[in-house]
């Protein structure tokens, strides 16, 4: 469980994001939608602590991070997996040693256990014969892939997605959405996806937080996105021909 | 005014730099693979313009010194200071600059804008320190051997090139080598090696470490990093020298 309490934030004057508070339930995946520009990825660094908030309260389970020393973030954030938008993968490491590099940093865990766990996310993801690749070898789908693994494999208790199928065809697209999914289920994990795609809200979202211009305009889920009555969202679901046929059909 | 604020920057940076490493072993892991990547790496070209530089000092002495009263082996003496004083530590601490200095820029400016430091950051491990320090320990470490490998190997130079083009006998050349020996050179010529060597990495590194943008950025952020390590390199060069010579 995540909360976020009256969330402000600017660069040079300009607010990106305004007051915004919301809930992310414990268990489920979490959606923060929005046009490009709108501040998803600024909320998620602010919630991870990569930006200072101007104002505002940011608890993990009751614990603020708004509040913390450096020391106390760095442990908080070993809880923490994050998929970035661009997969940021260490191109000097294979996949095995990227998906292992946390548990070489925080555990003592033996060569043995760690390679167990390794080929265990690495099945999860439907990885298991690119241990020995470099990210540049590999395709964009199995770099979020690879990704995924490395942001799972400490067993965090939050994880957070940036854009997580952006750039992939529609199939593999499902694929990575419903592996972050089942994830999130299996570890009862507190997840939270910044996304554009209308396919991923209508295949796993639980709970939907929309954000117009740095405001949260709309919360609910997926069912709710499409018969809600906020103007900008129905501007941002039904922005294509194709949703707009569906509506009608409706 | 203006340089304040990245001077400042800088050293906040090097506070991080220094702070407690998370897990010792992976520290020692990195430094040695720094060690080989920008030290052993390094030797190649190190014996390359030693050995022509060497070369080089000695034929100009010798062109320059056409006096008789002048004795020929001040020739290899004056090929030895060259050596030991300035070029195996100044020229090849800058040579290094570019080398060095610009690879550490662009793999540390990569990381920043592909998000990999990022990523570090959340992990909950000290990107600065674990980016930075081993790259610092090893040049710390291995340029010091690096201006050894060049001292011998100008000296050298100047003894072939004396050898091959008859310019001075090989007996003129090894007493002059010997004659008047202040060991102390050597010693001043390390102390300003080391200094060099935490200019070389750091300087570039904070240049990588801040770059916001794209590969364009990346590249300013190298060329940056290496003409502001230069300055610096040429700057303590003069403190250095005024410090431990002036008598
Ligand atoms: N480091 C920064 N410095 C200044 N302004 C920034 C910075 N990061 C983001 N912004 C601004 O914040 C606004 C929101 O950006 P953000 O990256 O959060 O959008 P987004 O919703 O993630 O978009 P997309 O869907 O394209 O990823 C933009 O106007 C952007 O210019
Ligand atoms: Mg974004």
């Amino acid at each position: 469980m995540i909360t976020i309490r009256n969330i402000r934030k600017s660069f040079n004057k300009e607010t990106v994001l305004n007051d915004i508070s919301v809930d992310f339930d414990e268990g489920k995946t979490n959606l923060v939608i929005g046009q490009s520009g709108s501040g998803k990825t600024v909320l998620v660094k602010c919630i991870i602590g990569l930006f200072e908030v101007d104002e505002g309260e940011i608890f993990y389970h009751n614990r603020d991070i708004v509040r913390m020393t450096l020391r106390e973030r760095q442990a908080l954030r070993r809880e923490m997996g994050k998929l970035f938008q661009g997969g940021a993968l260490f191109d000097s490491l294979t996949v095995e040693e990227n998906v292992r590099f946390p548990l070489d940093m925080f555990t003592s865990m033996t060569a043995g256990e760690k390679r167990k766990q390794v080929d265990f996310c690495l099945d999860h993801v439907r990885l298991d014969t690119a241990h020995k690749l470099f990210p540049a070898e590999l395709s964009g789908g199995m770099q979020k892939r690879a990704a995924i693994a490395r942001a799972i494999v400490q067993n965090p208790r939050y994880l957070f997605c940036d854009e997580p199928n952006s750039g992939l065809d529609p199939i593999t697209a499902i694929v990575i959405d419903k592996l972050i999914s089942e994830i999130t289920h299996e570890f009862n994990m507190t997840t939270i996806i910044n996304t554009h795609d209308m396919n991923s809200v209508m295949e796993i979202g639980e709970k939907v937080v929309f954000i117009h211009k740095g405001i949260k305009q709309w919360e609910g889920n997926s069912e709710g996105v499409l018969t809600s009555d906020n103007e900008y969202l129905n501007d941002f679901v039904f922005a294509s021909n194709l949703t707009k046929k569906i509506k009608e059909k409706l | 005014m203006k340089f304040l604020q990245p001077l400042g920057s800088y050293f906040i940076l090097m506070g991080r730099v220094l702070s407690k490493p998370e897990k010792g072993k992976i520290y020692y892991q990195q430094t040695v693979k720094e060690i080989v990547s920008l030290g052993i790496n390094s030797i190649g070209i190190v014996i390359i313009i030693s050995i022509f530089m060497g070369a080089v000092i000695t034929l100009q002495t010798r062109y320059n010194l056409e006096n008789p009263l002048i004795p020929t082996y001040l020739i290899g003496l004056t090929a030895r200071d060259t050596m030991l004083l300035e070029f195996s530590s100044t020229i090849v601490g800058l040579i290094l600059a570019g080398k060095v200095g610009s690879n550490i820029a662009s793999e540390i400016g990569h990381m920043r804008i592909t998000e990999q430091i990022d990523a570090l950051e959340i992990m909950g491990v000290n990107s600065a320190s674990y980016l930075i320090l081993p790259k610092i320990i090893a040049t710390v470490l291995f340029n010091p051997i690096l201006t050894l490998i060049s001292m011998f190997m100008g000296v050298f130079g100047g003894w072939a090139i004396s050898v091959a083009t008859g310019a001075l006998t090989s007996s003129d050349y090894i007493y002059g080598i010997q004659y008047w020996f202040v060991p102390f050179y050597i010693t001043y010529s390390l102390i300003k090696t080391v200094v060099f060597a935490i200019i070389i990495t750091s300087v570039p590194a904070f240049f990588g470490y801040h770059v916001s943008g794209g590969a364009l950025e990346v590249g300013r952020a190298s060329t940056k990093g290496v003409v502001a390590s230069s300055i610096l390199i040429l700057l303590f060069n003069v403190i250095l020298t005024q410090l431990l010579l002036a008598k």
